[in-house]
């Protein structure tokens, strides 16, 4: 088999060749330096960069909330995507176009309008102040700006599965005699099932990467309130660029396992639904 | 009367026998109040504070904010970013959307998972790697400082995080379109005589537009907006490498809140726009997925 | 009976797509339920199936009334075109769904499922997925599992629509092979009249969300009622004919005919003559069937089997013998030869025929075709091209001729044309109108439509008659026209008085009456409506009442017709009087 298979649209060698020279100088290049930066360390100073009680710290923070903000996201996306697929009510398709608003929403601008609204003083904060939930500088404030940022990959990964749920599916089920909520638990919701997962999954890895909007909200105390990015950033301000890049790659790593499982939960959906095309 | 077909079938639901349950009503109202609850708090209370905390001491402060020369330099800095940054991303969309979608070749799997990479990244790490190649301390470092060159703390810097991290918006839109849209057309004007720049501009171009105009606009809001990549290159320098979402961080912190917001209220401006421009697209006809 | 379907009406915004449907389905029955897309059948099927609600009616499903019953405890089993299998369950677990929800044991479903997957051929597939299956197999899969809690009723939605004809054909046998089995009602939504040919007992055909005939499937090919399944039913010659007390003129030849006019006098009728039944010859002698005229061979197209003509009829001669057409005499004949025939006389397109037909079939229906009349040739062309009239013409595939009568109206002016009329005769609404419809009437004519210059398609008819005499024609030509337009009848019982009156009972009967006859003559619903006074004034009120509306008036004495009738015949709503009894 050769590289490539004859085609009679031209332009080939242009496109192709400048898009993985571009890919090289501006992403793989730089990423090799990561870990080539990484991997020049002495073993012993990596393990104790990596493993030092504050990294560990991050970690629980960065990872914790993440997968809490990508919980709540699982649960409040599906319920958000459900009523704007199902249900008709007026300001449906404004909040439908809104739901992208964390994409399109530079994080430097959420993290100050979220500390602001949830600080001790603000809209929200001062009703749950008496109550002695602080959520501006704690954990809790890191989870809720993971959570504004990552929810529009749920909403919008369940959306299409939804949609993709033939009526017929349900009506199926229901001259077989389901009723409504067995026919959701038994058809609808193993059917969108893997588009949970994936936007779980992309959820997740986004939060574990955000920096703009947690950094305003956290409060950055060590072990308590710093973010794995934030280490990150101090490790370069102080020019200990091998610190930064051991910790960056465990990041790194961490990512690559994420598109792992994302690419495989798609592939398992799409297995389940070649039958559909034929 | 296919409209009327059509709007049956949405009625037809609600009118099934036996279906007229309190269970179905209590559920709707259940699911229609947490969203929009959720929504309010998460959501709709951050963006409206962005514009109340920015007019909070009146319109006139309010525009007095614009008229500091740093906030200035850093309006100008960040479109000129934009401006440089979405035409070079947006020459490799198309490069990249078409060599991917029009030929079959070994490894192309590789190649998209590669271009869609910076998205799976830390923005603090797409940042780094910058630093790691031309900072000080950094594999150029010695080399530009010869030369008496700065990338980094400087304008080079910021274009190529910026240009890493919206690298993969515009091709990641026309892959998928140009995919579905198939090869026939393009094939159809080559045996009818068409060169390959002309088959391009008058055959893909116009079928894919609205596909790129809404690359090229998710790109452009990710350029202004970006924060971290560019945070850590920039250095900091206010009035000459300070962005548009950096010089909120220096205004928040000095507890200008008013300066802050102001700035904050064009970013978010910007991003009500994209929204709008996107669902314009839509409109068109041209959906996602 | 296992279906009763009773007066079942769908609206969809207003419109009905289903509209008025009675219908018995016996034990044991496979019934086709057979239309164009958007004819309804569908949406009936749903709704016998519960997956959609009915406006107004009855449904029963075995004599128990189901119409406000929820779709899964009305035990049916419905198969959709798309299959709609659960593609995260495997073969088996499709099947058991329905044994599952009601908590059958894991060994009887097993041996259910065996049951099942032996009765349609795919033996040994368990615990494969959906996606792993072929469409016909994937079909197959979707019948087992609509029979698994054994329904009393199998309902199908075009099942083969998404399946190539081949593996079709298969699928077409195995379905016909389980239903004689278990011996199960079946009802099948297809648009595909061989399929209906191929399956059904009995075949419903559906229009404009109207049952418009039932019957076995020969019955309805061979003798049918309304032009819509004639032509819908394969491919049909409509000719239009005379009926004489010697039988039916058809071109130059009479043919015997059992419904002869008894009494009446010659009017026009429209026959269906199927390609098969058209024979061709050199010349008339070669002939062995009755002549209907000469023609020229257009087209000859090989097909196999068979071989089809189009002839054309000379446009002098023979113009307005073909009923279908745009009226100019171009309008051609359709011809399906066999082999044999082809072996016996060869034709090349451009030769000069005799054509004979075999076999004649009369349609009931009392309209056959338009002639708009008016005193000047050039007003007589312009009403021939109103609207509304060639819709209703395009609709029921006949023509619109004109006739011009220069002294249409004047009371003692003699007819210009030939002394008979026949069709329905269109003349212009308006102040003249009242006068020329009594002229026309008092000189023959049978039907006569009054035309407003902008009058739409109605949304309702109005069906009203004085004289008992034009009762029958009057029901007949009302459901004949609303066949062809999707709106709704109403009878209007005028008493005259109040309903205090005596006359209150007698004219309750009567409405009662009407109805139950156009149900059972003419398959005809209709709604009923009861005003007191005199009959002109309320007609004139109810007329005027709301816009989109037409009337149907049976008469019987020209008497004074002018004077009481001309106020309906200047307004905005076309009026279709029906005259039968003394001229």
């Amino acid at each position: 088999m050769s590289f490539r298979q004859p085609s009679i649209l031209p332009g080939f060698g242009l496109t192709f060749g400048f898009t993985t020279v571009f890919l090289s100088t501006i992403v793989l290049l730089p990423l090799a330096a990561l870990v080539l930066a990484a991997t020049s360390m002495h073993w012993g100073d990596f393990i104790h960069t990596v493993l030092s009680a504050r990294a560990l710290g991050s970690y629980r923070l960065s990872f914790g909330a993440s997968l809490l903000a990508a919980s709540i996201n699982l649960v409040f996306g599906f319920i958000i995507a459900w009523t704007l697929m199902r249900y008709e009510f007026p300001g449906r398709k404004i909040i439908d176009a809104l739901i992208d608003m964390p994409f399109a929403l530079p994080t430097a601008v959420s993290g100050i309008a979220l500390t602001t609204v949830f600080a001790q003083n603000g809209w929200i904060g001062q009703y749950l102040e008496p109550l002695g939930i602080k959520i501006a500088y704690t954990w809790i404030g890191v989870t809720l700006a993971l959570t504004l940022i990552s929810m529009p990959f749920t909403v919008r990964a369940v959306q299409p599965a939804l949609l993709e749920v033939q009526k017929d599916l349900e009506e199926a089920a229901e001259t077989l005699g389901a009723g409504r909520f067995y026919a959701f638990r038994r058809i609808i919701l193993p059917t969108v099932l893997p588009a949970i997962l994936t936007g779980f999954t992309l959820s997740f890895a986004r939060a574990v990467g955000e920096y703009g909007s947690v950094i305003f909200i956290a409060g950055n105390l060590p072990m308590k309130t710093e973010i794995t990015p934030l280490l990150i950033v101090i490790h370069l301000e102080q020019f200990d660029y091998q610190g930064a890049a051991a910790l960056g790659l465990v990041m790194l790593v961490i990512s690559f396992v994420m598109l792992l499982a994302i690419n495989l939960i798609q592939a398992w959906g799409r297995r389940r639904h070649v039958g559909m095309a034929r | 009367m296919s409209r009327a077909v059509m709007a049956g079938h949405a009625a037809g639901e609600t009118s099934r026998p036996g279906q007229r349950t309190w269970a179905h009503a209590i559920v709707r109202w259940f699911f229609i109040t947490t969203s929009l609850l959720f929504i309010a708090a998460v959501l709709l209370a951050p963006l409206a504070t962005v514009f109340v905390m920015a007019l909070s001491k009146g319109i006139e402060a309010y525009l007095h904010s614009f008229a500091d020369p740093d906030t200035l330099a850093a309006i100008r800095l960040t479109l000129i970013t934009a401006g440089v940054v979405v035409p070079i991303n947006t020459v490799f969309g198309l490069a990249a959307a078409w060599s991917i979608a029009k030929f079959e070749f070994r490894g192309k799997s590789v190649l998209i998972t590669l271009i869609d990479l910076p998205l799976a990244i830390s923005p603090v790490i797409s940042g780094m790697i910058f630093v790691l190649l031309f900072g000080l301390h950094g594999w150029f470092g010695v080399w530009l400082q010869e030369h008496d060159l700065s990338i980094i703390f400087a304008l080079p810097g910021i274009m190529l995080a910026t240009m890493f991290v919206t690298f993969p918006y515009v091709a990641r839109e026309l892959i998928p379109l140009m995919q579905q849209l198939g090869n026939n057309e393009e094939e159809a004007a080559i045996t009818l005589g068409a060169g390959g720049w002309m088959t391009f501009f008058r055959v893909t171009l116009p079928k894919v537009r609205w596909g790129l105009v809404y690359g090229m606009v998710l790109c452009n809001a990710r350029a202004m907006g970006e924060f971290g990549a560019v945070s850590v290159v920039s250095g900091h320098i206010r009035g000459l490498t300070n962005t548009m979402p950096l010089h909120i961080e220096i205004l928040y912190n000095e507890y200008n809140f008013v300066g802050a917001f102001a700035v904050a209220s064009l970013l978010t401006l910007l991003a009500a726009l994209t929204l709008v421009i996107k669902t314009l697209v839509e409109r068109t006809g041209y959906r996602r997925r | 009976m296992s279906i009763v379907l009773d007066q079942v009406t769908k609206l969809y915004a207003g419109v009905p797509v289903v509209n008025d449907v009675s219908l018995d389905i016996g034990d044991g029955e496979f019934f086709v339920l057979l239309g164009p897309s958007g004819s309804g059948k569908s949406t009936l099927l749903r709704s016998i199936a519960g997956l959609s609600g009915i406006d107004h009616g009855r449904i029963a499903l075995h004599g128990r009334d189901v119409t406000h019953v929820a779709a899964r405890k009305r035990g049916v089993g419905l198969v959709f075109q798309n299959y709609a299998l659960f593609q995260h369950m495997t073969v088996a677990e499709n099947i058991e769904f329905a044994l599952r929800v009601r908590r059958m044991r894991a060994r009887a479903r097993r041996q259910r499922r065996q049951e099942l997957l032996r009765l349609v051929a795919l033996e040994g597939m368990d615990e494969r997925l959906p996606a792993q299956l072929s469409g016909g197999q994937q079909q197959r899969v979707a019948v087992a599992r609509a029979l698994a809690h054994k329904p009393e009723v199998l309902l199908l939605d075009e099942p083969f629509g998404a399946l190539d004809a081949k593996i079709r054909e298969e699928l077409r046998r195995t379905i016909r092979q389980v239903q004689r089995e278990l011996g199960i009602t079946t009802v099948l939504v297809t648009h595909d009249q061989e399929e209906a040919f191929a399956m059904a007992d009995r075949i419903g055909i559906m229009n404009l969300g109207r049952l418009l005939e039932m019957g076995a499937p020969h019955e309805l090919y061979s003798s049918p009622a309304t032009r819509f399944v004639a032509t819908f039913l394969g491919a049909a010659n409509l000719i239009l004919a005379r009926r004489t007390p010697d039988g039916i003129l058809i071109g130059a030849t009479t043919v015997a005919s059992a419904e002869r006019a008894s009494g009446e006098r010659e009017n026009e009728v429209v026959t269906v003559v199927r390609p098969e039944e058209v024979e061709v010859a050199a010349d008339r002698a070669g002939l062995s069937s009755g002549y209907l005229a000469a023609g020229i061979v257009d087209e000859v197209v090989f097909t196999g089997a068979l071989e089809r003509l189009r002839l054309r009829l000379d446009p002098a001669q023979h113009g307005s013998l073909l009923a279908f057409g745009d009226g100019g005499g171009n309008a051609s004949l359709q011809v399906t030869r066999t082999q044999h025939e082809q072996r016996g006389f060869e034709v090349r397109p451009g030769q000069a025929v005799a054509i004979g037909v075999r076999r004649v079939h009369v349609l009931p229906t009392p309209l056959s075709s338009f002639t708009a009349c008016a005193s000047s040739a050039v007003d007589a062309e312009a009403l021939s091209r109103q609207p509304l009239l060639t819709e209703l013409a395009a609709r029921m595939k006949t023509r619109i001729g004109t006739r011009t009568e220069p002294q249409l109206g004047l009371p003692e002016g003699p007819c210009q044309g030939s002394d008979t009329f026949v069709g329905t005769i269109v003349v212009a609404s308006g102040p003249r109108c009242a006068q020329e419809a009594d002229w026309l009437l008092r000189r023959g004519a049978r039907d006569l439509l009054a035309l407003p210059r902008d009058a739409q398609a109605p949304q309702r008819v109005l069906i009203h008659w004085v004289g008992e005499a034009a009762r029958g024609a009057t029901l007949a030509i009302s459901a004949s026209v609303l066949r062809h337009v999707p709106a709704e009848a109403v009878y209007l019982g005028i008493v005259a008085g109040d309903a205090a009156s005596p006359g209150h009972g007698h004219g309750m009967r009567e409405l009662l009456d009407a109805r139950s006859e156009a149900q059972m003559a003419h398959g005809l619903d209709m709604r009923t409506e009861l005003h007191f006074g005199d009959g002109e004034q309320q007609l004139a009120r109810r007329l005027a009442e709301a816009p989109g509306q037409m009337l149907i008036l049976g008469v019987t004495d020209l008497q004074d017709f002018a004077r009481r009738f001309g106020g309906l015949l200047e307004g905005e709503s076309p009026v279709l009087i029906v005259h039968r009894g003394s001229p």
